[in-house]
């Protein structure tokens, strides 16, 4: 997982690029580079992350270069293994997004041949396979030639000595171009696009682009061809933090904002339709998407009836599962490489498919049949959180939607709670927090993966080891871990599970578990049970499923605030997983 | 030419509306007051916009990053006064400038008086002048401000607006901003004091009706959604988008309505009434001179008038706000207004419930039809 970008025009492109770059850190972090075209190709690369200082790259001439944002899966992070990577004679340069999966076989056989090899990195071969196919005037050609030799995925941007021009190919990993006044970009995703032009080029898999000065030419399988131009409607102020001091918190508070929007604008009719005549309904997602989607189960499953399994897309395309009925992908990016591969699996059990994303335009929208969009607009925080509320806006009001409009007062004024859950004092909840090691997060029904996504907040960007459990399971073991440094964090609201989840309560305040309870505002049973007490805005269900999910991403935030965490790039983590 | 927005003042006065906002978020004629004090700079050609947020600064932020436009913003970490919000906005100040509350209505004549004199105020007459800053005057020039007197020496108040240099900071001691002009004064700086044209100020809840009747005058005609054939208009109307508008309504303007509402059939919206986005009103309901905020439902035949309904409220069907006249003690201070009601977010009302010149704090839930007056704190339960 990488972020690639590249520039063909009249400006010097090394400081653009690294602008570019600085866009794309999302995707990874550990490893930067640029390599441009003056005359020959100069390379300038280092491990670690972009420093902030404005000149970086501006010795660099040409005005063509390709650049690279790593994030390590082949070879540790270090400036040799930084990108772009070169050929033996210097006069190639390559970066890569993705994995090739035959590399070691084609780097045995390429030194056998007499290559050298500098890095450990699956890419470089790329690069010693342009070298022996490359004649010059001819690079595009010699790109589909090495192309033909890989296995595995990739996005790939390749310039060479003499060539006016970038080669751009992609296979399962995204790749946009972008069209402007007298100038070509291309990147992994559109925003470093943005400030140059609104028009954009998406890439199908096996394309292989020629960029030149203000001009493209395209072509598959050795034919040329054509494809749509698209008007972005972002504009890159949406990318900024804007006052907030993390991109995570900004987007915190936009939730209200997300869900109504969402909401109003997705039209989940003929989903429905869909879903009526599935015999079953499966949900495919990773991290986050995927508490969403057992979310969506137990709505789906008690408001309309309709059995749906919740399957997480790296384990689903391992294994050969009956499958029957609509398959729905949800993932943010809609790059998420794993949901992609399990979708692609179901469609060839000949399922119909359908994705819930946020990304006009990316890889999922072109795989499933359906697509349902949500309104979260860019999500740049590592750690996702409207995204989470946009996926759960949608499958509400599908849920409403096939039980005859039962939840439409409730989401229609779901997001004045939302806005409520913004202001819940939280600083005794988050001195519990700070000093543990352990934090287990429990619930029952639906909030059951609302505790889930709570630990995974938390432990994504605080580094505090948190668990989430069904209520009742922590008695089938995990209980054996409570003790007074081990907070609990408790969702209890009235319904059917209340009286249980109260005797839970009871029994780790017996353990001396120091206990964080999310309940009814004016519920004073539970109030008096736990250490601090943090009531949910009125709501009817199922509005405490958005509320306490909001007030567990706040707590993280602040939890991780307090110990100094770099809340928006956590360490090891980048936004969106586009290999397995 | 640059613009400093002060919008991190809580605005305890006019509680219960400033629970969940800051004074300057507090929508009039459909759009939060600092949106209004944006137009006014704007029109002037100022540009280049600098908002200090504090007091429940993700409202500011958010909303200020929703703008078609930019804005630099700040946060004051806590609100210790107008001086101490000036200064931490410092370091986006490079030019000659202005300090504007954002919690103000200002128009832009007055802003084009003020915007090229270098050391300048604007003052207005006020009826009530103790609530304010005094402005004493010799020549032209301020000689003195004293803030909120028991008695006032002359009816001149401070706007709170100012044009200054980008030197005035440095030698800016003090945490309110008046006490550090008088200090500039009193080192020789030559204050010129300008009449301003239109200035308003909102101290309590019940004063945000008459912001909105001002601010109503001001809205530009506008047909959105979908309205019925037998719908009838007079005076300025402005309906947004999704709006939908059943048989036989009327309306009477100055109105404004936001988007996405639904009203009717057979409603009356009387005028100087602003109704913000998703409001559903009944059928058979009268509204005149309120101001009813997002998310609000009103139920069959019922009757609004001179009323503040807060953000997210439900009013069952039969809810009446009756006008009258009473005394309120707010921050130890007794005041006589006569208004129908002020009911802050999300107050929920049986049918048959008359709100009688009364101020409704923040969820606060009335479960019987009964005649409410006087004040209601926040969270009350009425049984």
């Amino acid at each position: 997982m990488c972020g690639i970008v590249g520039y063909v025009g009249r400006r010097t492109a090394a400081p653009l690029l690294v602008e570019g770059l600085r866009k794309l850190e999302y995707r990874g972090y550990d490893s930067y580079g640029v390599a441009t075209l003056h005359r020959s190709v100069s390379v300038l690369k280092k491990s670690g992350r972009i420093p902030p200082d404005a000149g970086l790259g501006k010795g660099m001439k040409g005005k063509i270069g390709i650049g690279h944002t790593r994030w390590a899966t082949h070879g540790e992070p270090s400036d040799r293994n930084a990108h772009p990577h070169t050929d033996c004679t210097g006069k190639i340069a390559v970066v890569h997004n993705g994995i090739i999966e035959n590399y070691v076989g084609l780097r045995e056989e390429l030194e056998e041949r007499g290559h050298r090899f500098r890095s450990d990195t699956d890419t470089e071969v790329i690069a010693h396979l342009v070298e022996e196919a490359f004649r010059p005037g001819k690079l595009q050609e010699a790109v589909e030639q090495a192309l033909t030799r890989l296995e595995g995925s990739y996005a790939i941007l390749v310039i060479a000595q003499d060539e006016p021009g970038i080669v751009a190919a992609r296979k399962s990993s995204p790749l946009v171009l972008g069209i402007g006044d007298g100038e070509t970009l291309a990147a992994s995703d559109m925003t470093p696009l943005l400030e140059y032009t609104e028009r954009v080029i998406f890439l199908e898999d096996g394309d292989v682009a020629m960029l030149r000065e203000g001009e493209i030419t395209i072509c598959c399988n050795g034919t040329s061809v054509q494809r749509p131009v698209e008007q972005v409607t972002w504009c890159l102020d949406d990318v900024k933090k804007g006052g907030f001091p993390h991109f995570m918190l900004k987007e915190i508070h936009e939730q209200p904002q997300v869900f109504y929007e969402t909401v109003r604008s997705v039209d989940v009719r003929e989903m429905a339709i869909q879903v009526r005549s599935s015999p079953w309904l499966t949900l495919i997602g990773c991290g986050t998407s995927y508490h969403a989607g057992l979310v969506a189960k137990y709505l789906l499953e008690e408001h309309a009836g309709i059995p749906v399994r919740v399957e997480m897309g790296s384990e689903f395309k391992y294994y050969a599962p009956p499958v029957r009925g609509l398959v729905v992908g949800i993932t943010q990016s809609g790059e998420t490489a794993d949901t992609l591969t399990a979708l692609q699996k179901a469609r060839s059990y000949n399922c119909p498919t359908a994705a819930v994303t946020n990304v006009v335009g990316s890889s999922v929208t072109r795989l499933a049949d359906h697509v349902l969009y949500t309104r979260a607009g860019p999500e740049i925080g590592v750690a996702a959180t409207k995204s989470f509320t946009a996926q759960l806006a949608v499958f509400l009001q599908l849920a409403s939607r096939l039980s005859d409009g039962a939840l439409d007062d409730a989401i229609g004024t779901a997001h004045l709670a939302i806005g409520d859950a913004l202001r819940t004092e939280l600083d005794d909840a988050v001195g519990l927090c700070t000093g543990a090691k352990d934090i287990f997060y429990v619930g029952r029904g639906p909030f059951y993966p609302v505790a889930l996504e709570g630990a995974l907040k938390m432990k994504e960007i605080s580094y505090i080891h948190a668990e989430g459990y069904p209520a009742g399971e922590l008695k089938h073991g995990p209980f054996a871990l409570l003790t007074p440094e081990t907070p609990v964090v408790a969702i209890a609201l009235p319904g059917p599970t209340y009286a249980a989840m109260i005797s839970n309560v009871k029994e780790m305040k017996a353990r001396q578990a120091p206990v964080i309870g999310i309940g009814a505002t004016g519920d004073t049973e539970i109030a008096e049970i736990v250490d601090v007490f943090l009531p949910l805005p009125d709501g009817p269900e199922p509005v405490p499923l958005l509320t306490s999910t909001v007030i567990l991403q706040r707590l993280a935030y602040h939890t991780a605030d307090a110990l100094s965490r770099d809340i928006d790039r956590p360490r090891n983590l980048a936004k969106s997983v586009t290999v397995e | 030419m640059q613009a400093v927005i002060l919008a991190a003042g809580e605005g305890m006065r006019l509680r219960p509306l400033t629970h969940s906002r800051p004074k300057a978020m507090i929508p009039v004629a459909n759009r939060p007051i600092i949106a209004h004090v944006m137009d006014a700079l704007i029109e002037n050609g100022i540009r280049d916009l600098v908002v200090v947020a504090g007091y429940r600064k993700e409202s500011v932020l958010s909303y200020c990053n929703r703008l078609p436009f930019p804005v630099t913003t700040v946060v004051q970490k806590r609100q210790l006064g107008t001086a101490d919000a000036l200064r931490a906005a410092a370091g986006e100040i490079h030019d000659d400038f202005l300090v504007v509350p954002g919690d103000n209505f200002i128009d832009a004549a007055s802003i084009a008086k003020v915007k090229d004199v270098q050391n300048a105020m604007l003052v207005r007459e006020h009826e009530s002048p103790s609530n304010f800053g005094v402005v004493v005057i010799r020549k032209g020039y301020v000689t003195g401000i004293i803030e909120k007197p028991e008695l006032a020496p002359t009816v001149t108040v401070s706007t709170g607006i100012f044009s200054l240099t980008p030197g005035f900071l440095d030698r800016m001691e003090t945490t309110e901003l008046p006490d550090a002009v008088m200090d500039a004064i009193s080192r020789g700086m030559m204050m010129k004091a300008i009449h301003a044209e239109g200035w308003q100020d909102a101290i309590y809840p019940w004063d945000v009706l008459k912001l909105n009747r001002s601010l109503l005058a001001r809205v530009e005609p506008q047909k959105g959604g979908r309205i019925h054939g037998s719908v009838i208009f007079s005076g300025t109307v402005r309906v947004g988008e999704g709006t939908t508008l059943g048989p036989h309504t009327t309306l009477q303007g100055p109105v404004v309505i936001g988007d996405d509402c639904q009203i009717g059939p057979g409603c009356c919206i009387m005028p100087h009434t602003s109704i913000g986005s998703r409001v559903r009103i009944e059928p058979f309901t009268l509204v005149s001179g309120s101001l009813l905020m997002d998310d609000v439902s009103v139920g069959s035949h019922s009757h609004l008038q001179d009323a503040v309904v807060g953000e997210g409220c439900s009013l069952a069907d039969h809810t009446s706000t009756v006008r009258d006249e009473s005394l309120f003690s707010i921050e130890g201070k007794v005041q006589k207004a006569a208004f129908g009601a002020v009911l802050g977010d999300r107050v929920t009302a049986a049918p048959f419930t008359v709100f009688r010149n009364c101020v409704v704090g923040n969820g606060v839930s009335l479960r019987s039809g009964r005649v409410i007056t006087s004040v209601v704190p926040d969270g009350t339960l009425v049984m």
